[in-house]
């Protein structure tokens, strides 16, 4: 995690927003119709369009990698989950928003505890 | 008649495309969550620096002043528009027009060199990263901020898909920047990862 404080609110309000607009993209687009597989192929690339769309203008604010990848990751899961669910039952508006917040918050602590683990001297150098 | 453009050509030809606009593209969010780390990193200089493809002039900002440093990049739109900052700095900068895989230096002319985003869009990386080896003394450091691909599947996916894209306006986005510095005959004596094991620091010498 980021240890400055703006860094760290943006980064959470931008993974909250991407992954509950894909997660209305896919509750507007995934009927019961649907095979729930085809479902999580389309929407995980669509939710991740959808990322990068709400990053582009954000990324002057909040830097290239630790937003994109973010941002990207929250569409592909708020898009992938919620296309899941609608794919197999009726699914009203506020239960799909719901959990495309579920998806971008779990999300972004994801990528928080994996950049806490990595970051740092690696392996890779041999002391000097 | 007329052949087909070199590669350089054609390297030129994209940074000089988007020299005007790089700035409002790469400088506000990036330059500002990565300047207390750039800034650590430039910190080393010392001796007589080459500093890789020096883009607008985006990390002048972040040098130590006092420096005596020999920038080069492949475009010369990029240079004109570093301009000022060059202008600005409280030491030297000499900035020339030079392609890495072709820079008319002589073997051993430099203590250090430094490269900031760079790597990511050198077309044949191991190649530019042999010609700086050249360039450097022998026991002379390599010192580079940079951003790469992930060993970590979630992140290496979304990368190598990302990478399909980018690399058609840009950078490539997974690129194994260590192995090609280790390939190049550079030892590496630190790889820091400053944002999950995708933007690092790396540090080299020459043997």
């Amino acid at each position: 995690m980021d240890h400055r404080l703006h860094y760290i609110i943006g980064d959470f309000l931008v993974s909250l927003v991407v992954a509950m607009a894909a997660a209305a993209l896919a509750w507007a687009l995934v009927g019961p119709s649907w095979n729930m597989w085809l479902a999580m192929a389309v929407m995980m690339p669509l939710g991740m369009i959808v990322g990068m769309v709400i990053y582009f203008p954000l990324g002057s604010r909040l830097g290239a990698m630790e937003a994109m990848i973010p941002a990207m990751y929250a569409g592909m899961w708020g898009g992938m989950v919620v296309g899941m669910m609608a794919a197999m039952m009726p699914l009203p508006l506020h239960h799909a928003l719901e959990m495309g917040a579920a998806c971008g918050i779990g999300e972004i602590v994801f990528i928080w505890i994996a950049n806490t683990i990595l970051r740092g001297v690696t392996r890779d150098g041999k002391a000097k | 008649m007329a052949g087909y453009p070199t590669q350089a050509e054609i390297t030129r030809a994209k940074w000089d495309r988007l020299a005007p606009r790089f700035d409002g593209m790469a400088s506000l969010g990036a330059e500002r969550r990565w300047k207390p780390f750039k800034t650590d990193l430039f910190s080393h200089m010392q001796g007589r620096v080459l500093f890789l493809a020096l883009g607008t002039g985006l990390d002048i900002p972040f040098f130590p002043p006092g420096q005596d440093i020999t920038a080069i990049d492949i475009s010369p739109g990029m240079l004109a528009e570093a301009k000022d900052r060059i202008a600005a700095y409280p030491g030297t900068i000499r900035a020339d027009v030079m392609d890495v895989h072709a820079m008319p230096f002589a073997p051993d002319s430099f203590d250090q060199v430094f490269t900031s985003c760079t790597f990511c869009s050198v077309p044949d990386p191991v190649a530019g990263l042999k010609a700086l080896h050249r360039v450097l003394r022998p026991g002379g450091e390599l010192l580079m901020f940079e951003h790469t691909g992930s060993r970590h599947l979630p992140f290496r996916a979304m990368m190598d898909m990302m990478t399909r894209l980018s690399e058609k306006v840009g950078p490539s986005m997974n690129r194994d920047t260590v192995s090609n510095v280790r390939a190049a005959g550079f030892e590496i004596t630190e790889v820091r990862n400053i944002y999950l094991d995708v933007v690092k620091t790396i540090r080299a010498v020459r043997p």
